[in-house]
C-alpha cells in the first residue's frame, strides 16, 4: 500500500533563499546587543499568503469518552487564535488533534477533517511525522533535552528529522535570535540547555520548534509555568512570531488571550460556543455562556 | 451555589446604586430650583446652590470607585460596558446639578419682585416638569436596562425644544418696561438651562442603549437630525 | 464589664508536647538507630572476617599463579580469576544487549498491558533459584556432553537477564514523558526519538543496571557447580571446556582438609568481595551522574 507523503507546499520557503545569511555570519561579531533591532534583522522577508488550518466537525475520544464533540474552527494565516474555556472543556485535546499528537495516547482517537491549506491531515495514509514537522508544538512545562547543549537543543529538530543542511549553524543562530535569546546565550552555546532559567528554557523550546521552520505553531498554555516577567517576554515573542506563522494558543488566562490573540474561541464541555475577534468577545460577547465565563460568573 | 467574585459584584452594584442616587439628587435639586423660580424664593435658591456640593462629591466618589474597579478587577463584556456607562452617567448627573445651580443663581438677579407674565411662567413650569420627568425616566431606564424606555426620552425632548422656542418668542413679545424685559431675559436663560438638562437626560438614555446592545448610537434628536 | 485585666483561660495546649509522645518518639528513634547499627555491624563483621582471615594468604603471587599441587605451599587463583572474568564477560555479552532491548521494548514500544506482563515475567524469572537454573542448563547443555564455560555463561546470563531488563525498564520509566512528547512533536520518528533522546538521558541508569547485574552473577556458585566446576588448574581462555571460577574455587578450598587451603579460600573470598564492591561503587557513581542529568 502506498503511503502518500504529505506534499510540502512551503510558500515561505521561496523567500528564504540565502542572500542574507552569509552577510549575517560576518555580522555576528559586530552585533553585541540583544535589542529588538537585532531580532528584526534575523527575520527573512515575508512573502506568501501564509498557512491556514481548518478544522471540520472534529470528534475526539479517550476510549469511550467523547472530549471534543463536533468542533469546526478556521485558523486564519499569520494570526494568533486563542482557545479559552474551563478545565476539561476539550481545548487542549482539540489542539493536540491538529498535529495528531492526540492519537499517541493509548485508546485515544480522533475523527473529522483537519485541513492544512490544501492537505487533509487525517486523510487515509498520511504520514504523521511529516504532519508534525509542519505543525510545531510548545508545551506547558519547558522541556529542553537534558543531555544536549543549547546549540544541540535548537538543532535537534533539524538533525533528528534527517535534515542535514550545511546551514545548520546559521539556522540555529537565526532561531535563537528570533526568540531573543541570542544575546543571553551566544557565549555559551555549548552549555547544557537545562541550565537556563524557566523563561529562557521556554524560549529555547520555541527556538527549537521554529528551527525546523514549521507552518503553524501550537502552544498549549506556554506561560503557565513562568513568572510574570518571563510571561510577558514570551507574549511579546508571540506577537513577533505571528508575522511569519499561524499560531494557536490554548490558555486558561483570559487576560493573556486578551493581550495576545487576534481572535478568541470559547469552548465548553467539548463544544465550540463562540468564536469572535478578541475585542468583541471581551466587550460584547454574543452567547450568554461566554458572557458568564469571561465575567467570572462561573469558574 | 455561591456566586463567584462576590466582592466584585457587590462593588459593581454599589457603584451603580451610587450613580443612580445622584440622579435622585438631581431631581430634588431641580424641584427646588423650579419652586424657587415660581415663587421668587431666593432662600430656596440659596439652598440649591449649597446642596450641589453633595452631587459634586458623589461624582468624585463614583469616579474613584470606577478607577479602582478597573484596576483591581478588570471587568469585561457587559460589566465593562456598565462601568464605562456609569462614568458617563455620573458626569451627566454632575452637569445637570450644575444647570440647577445656574437656574438658582439667576433668581437674586431678577430682584424680589413677583414674576411679570403668567403665560411665560406657565411655559417655564411646564418645561421644568418635562425635564424632571426626563431625568426620572432616564434613571428608571438605566436601572431596568430598558432601551425602549430610554429611546422614549426623545419624545419629551422634542416637546422641551418646542417650549424653548415658544418661551423665546414670548419673551420677545412682552417687555414694555425695563423690569419686565429683565425678568423675561432671565427666564430665557432658565429655559436654556432646562433644555440642557433635557439633553443630558437623553445622553443617559444613549448610555442605557449602549449597555443593552453593545453598540453606541446617538439618538436622533433636534441637534442631530436624522 | 470590670476594668481589671486578668487572663480568663489558661494558655492553650498547643505548644507543649505531651511527655508520652516524647517518650514514644525517643524510643522509635533509638530502635531504628539500633536496627541500622545492626545492619552495618553485620556488614562490618562479614567483611571484617574475610579480610582478617584472608589477608594473610593474599599476595601478588596469589593473584598471578595457578594453584600448586595438592598440599604444596604457594600457588594462587590466577586461573579462577581469568575464568570468572571470562564467564562473566560472555554472560554479559548475552544478557546485557537482550536485557536492554527487553527493557526498551517494554518501556517505549509495548502497550501498557504487555509491559506489565513483561515486568511480571521478569520478576518471576529473577526469583527462580539459581540452582534450578543450573540444573536446567545442565540438562540442556551438559548432560550427554561435557561441562563448558559456555554452559556456565548461559546459566549466568539467564540469572543476569531479569536484573538488567528490570532495571532498564525502571530507569526508562523515570525519563519524563515530556521529553518524548517534545521529540515526537518535532516530527522525529519513534525509534530515533528513543535512540537519540531517551537512551542518552537514561544512559547512566542503564549502565548501572548492567553493572549491577554483573556484580550479582560474579559471585554465583550454584549454576557453575553444575556446568563449569571440573576445570584444570591452568589458566584457560577456552570456553568450550569448563572454566575455573572464584566462587567454585572458594567452595572447593573450603572443603579441603588442609588449613593452608582454608586460608586461600578466605583470600579468594576477599578478592571476590573487593571486586564486587568496586563494581557496585562504580555503578553507584554512574547512577548519581545520570540522576543529576535527569533533574536538570
Amino acid at each position: 500500500m502506498i503511503q502518500p507523503r504529505l506534499s510540502l507546499k512551503r510558500n515561505s520557503e521561496v523567500s528564504r533563499t540565502d542572500p542574507e545569511p552569509t552577510s549575517e555570519a560576518s555580522k555576528e561579531p559586530a552585533v553585541e546587543s540583544s535589542a529588538p533591532e537585532e531580532r528584526d534583522r534575523a527575520r527573512p522577508a515575508q512573502t506568501g499568503p501564509g498557512h491556514r488550518v481548518s478544522v471540520s466537525d472534529l470528534h475526539a475520544y479517550y476510549g469511550a469518552t467523547e472530549a471534543v464533540k463536533g468542533v469546526s474552527i478556521d485558523f486564519p494565516p499569520r494570526e494568533v487564535t486563542a482557545i479559552i474555556g474551563p478545565s476539561g472543556c476539550g481545548k487542549s485535546t482539540m489542539v493536540r488533534c491538529i498535529n495528531r499528537m492526540h492519537e499517541e495516547i493509548p485508546h485515544a482517537r480522533a475523527e473529522g477533517r483537519i485541513m492544512l491549506d490544501d492537505n487533509d491531515l487525517y486523510a487515509h495514509g498520511v504520514d504523521v511525522t511529516s504532519v508534525r514537522r509542519l505543525i510545531g508544538m510548545v508545551f506547558q512545562k519547558p522541556n529542553p533535552f537534558p543531555t544536549m547543549s543549547i546549540f544541540d537543543n535548537v538543532a535537534s529538530g533539524l538533525r533528528l528529522t534527517g535534515n542535514r543542511g550545511d546551514n545548520l549553524r546559521e539556522r540555529v543562530h537565526r532561531s535563537l535570535r528570533a526568540v531573543g535569546l541570542w544575546g543571553e546565550v551566544k557565549n555559551r552555546l555549548d552549555s547544557p540547555g537545562v541550565g537556563l532559567s524557566g523563561g529562557q528554557q521556554q524560549r529555547l523550546c520555541i527556538a527549537r520548534t521554529i528551527a525546523v521552520e514549521p507552518e503553524v505553531i501550537l502552544m498549549d498554555e506556554p506561560c503557565s509555568a513562568l513568572d510574570p516577567v518571563a510571561t510577558l517576554k514570551v507574549e511579546e515573542l508571540i506577537d513577533e512570531l505571528k508575522e511569519q506563522y499561524t499560531i494557536v494558543i490554548v490558555t486558561h488566562n483570559m487576560q493573556q488571550a486578551a493581550r495576545v490573540a487576534d481572535s478568541t474561541v470559547f469552548m465548553l464541555d467539548g463544544h465550540l460556543i463562540e468564536h469572535a475577534p478578541t475585542k468583541e468577545l471581551f466587550t460584547n460577547p454574543k452567547d450568554e455562556r461566554t458572557e458568564r465565563y469571561v465575567t467570572g460568573k462561573f469558574g | 451555589m455561591q456566586e463567584t467574585r462576590s466582592n466584585y459584584r457587590e462593588a459593581l452594584k454599589s457603584l451603580e446604586r451610587q450613580t443612580l442616587e445622584a440622579l435622585d439628587m438631581v431631581v430634588q435639586a431641580l424641584d427646588r430650583a423650579l419652586e424657587a423660580v415660581s415663587y421668587q424664593d431666593v432662600e430656596l435658591a440659596g439652598m440649591v446652590v449649597a446642596d450641589d456640593d453633595r452631587i459634586d462629591g458623589r461624582y468624585l466618589e463614583v469616579h474613584q470607585g470606577i478607577l479602582s474597579l478597573l484596576a483591581l478587577q478588570t471587568p469585561v463584556a457587559t460589566d465593562l460596558r456598565i462601568v464605562a456607562a456609569l462614568l458617563h452617567v455620573i458626569r451627566h448627573a454632575e452637569r445637570m446639578g450644575d444647570q440647577c445651580v445656574n437656574i438658582a443663581k439667576l433668581l437674586p438677579l431678577s430682584g424680589y419682585e413677583a414674576p411679570k407674565d403668567k403665560d411665560l411662567l406657565d411655559a417655564i413650569e411646564r418645561m421644568g416638569q418635562l425635564a424632571r420627568s426626563q431625568v426620572s425616566q432616564a434613571k428608571q431606564a438605566f436601572a431596568e436596562r430598558n432601551a425602549d424606555l430610554a429611546y422614549d426620552l426623545l419624545r419629551q425632548d422634542a416637546e422641551i425644544n418646542q417650549l424653548n422656542i415658544d418661551i423665546f418668542n414670548r419673551a420677545l413679545a412682552i417687555g414694555d418696561d425695563i423690569e419686565t424685559r429683565e425678568w423675561a431675559m432671565h427666564m430665557i436663560l432658565v429655559a436654556r438651562c432646562l433644555e440642557r438638562i433635557g439633553d443630558n437626560a437623553v445622553d443617559i438614555g444613549e448610555q442605557t442603549a449602549f449597555v443593552v446592545t453593545g453598540l453606541f448610537r446617538e439618538f436622533a434628536d433636534a441637534s442631530h437630525p436624522g | 464589664m470590670s476594668a481589671t485585666i486578668e487572663s480568663p483561660n489558661p494558655p492553650p495546649k498547643l505548644f507543649t508536647t505531651s511527655a508520652r509522645r516524647k517518650r514514644v518518639n525517643r524510643s522509635m528513634e533509638v530502635l531504628s538507630t539500633l536496627a541500622a547499627g545492626l545492619a552495618v555491624a553485620v556488614l562490618v563483621i562479614v567483611v571484617g572476617s574475610v579480610v582478617i582471615k584472608g589477608v594473610s594468604a593474599l599476595n601478588l603471587d596469589f593473584l598471578t599463579e595457578t594453584p600448586a599441587p595438592f598440599g604444596a605451599p604457594g600457588g594462587g587463583i590466577a586461573n579462577s580469576i581469568v575464568g570468572t572474568f571470562l564467564l562473566v564477560a560472555i554472560a554479559s555479552v548475552i544478557a546485557v544487549p537482550i536485557g536492554l532491548l527487553i527493557g526498551i521494548h517494554a518501556s517505549e514500544f509495548a502497550r501498557p498491558r504487555v509491559s506489565n506482563a513483561v515486568r511480571f515475567a521478569l520478576d518471576i524469572l529473577s526469583g527462580v533459584p539459581t540452582i534450578v537454573t543450573g540444573v536446567f542448563i545442565f540438562g540442556l547443555l551438559v548432560a550427554g556432553h561435557v561441562q563448558s564455560g559456555y554452559a556456565g555463561s548461559v546459566a549466568l546470563a539467564i540469572i543476569m537477564l531479569p536484573i538488567v531488563a528490570r532495571s532498564a525498564q525502571e530507569v526508562l520509566r523515570l525519563v519524563p514523558n515530556s521529553l518524548r512528547e517534545a521529540a515526537v512533536a518535532l516530527g522525529v520518528a519513534r525509534w530515533r526519538m528513543v535512540l537519540r533522546v531517551v537512551l542518552p538521558t537514561a544512559a547512566g541508569g542503564l549502565i548501572t543496571g548492567a553493572v549491577l547485574g554483573v556484580a550479582r552473577v560474579a559471585g554465583e556458585t550454584a549454576p557453575l557447580l553444575l556446568t563449569s566446576s571440573i576445570a584444570s588448574n591452568a589458566v584457560s581462555w577456552n570456553p568450550t571446556q569448563a572454566l575455573s571460577s572464584i566462587p567454585v574455587t572458594i567452595f572447593t578450598l573450603s572443603e579441603s582438609p588442609a588449613p593452608a587451603d582454608h586460608a586461600r579460600g578466605w583470600a579468594a573470598a576477599l578478592v571476590l568481595i573487593v571486586g564486587v564492591l568496586a563494581l557496585s561503587v562504580f555503578a553507584r557513581s554512574l547512577h548519581e551522574r545520570s540522576r543529576r542529568r535527569l533533574r536538570g
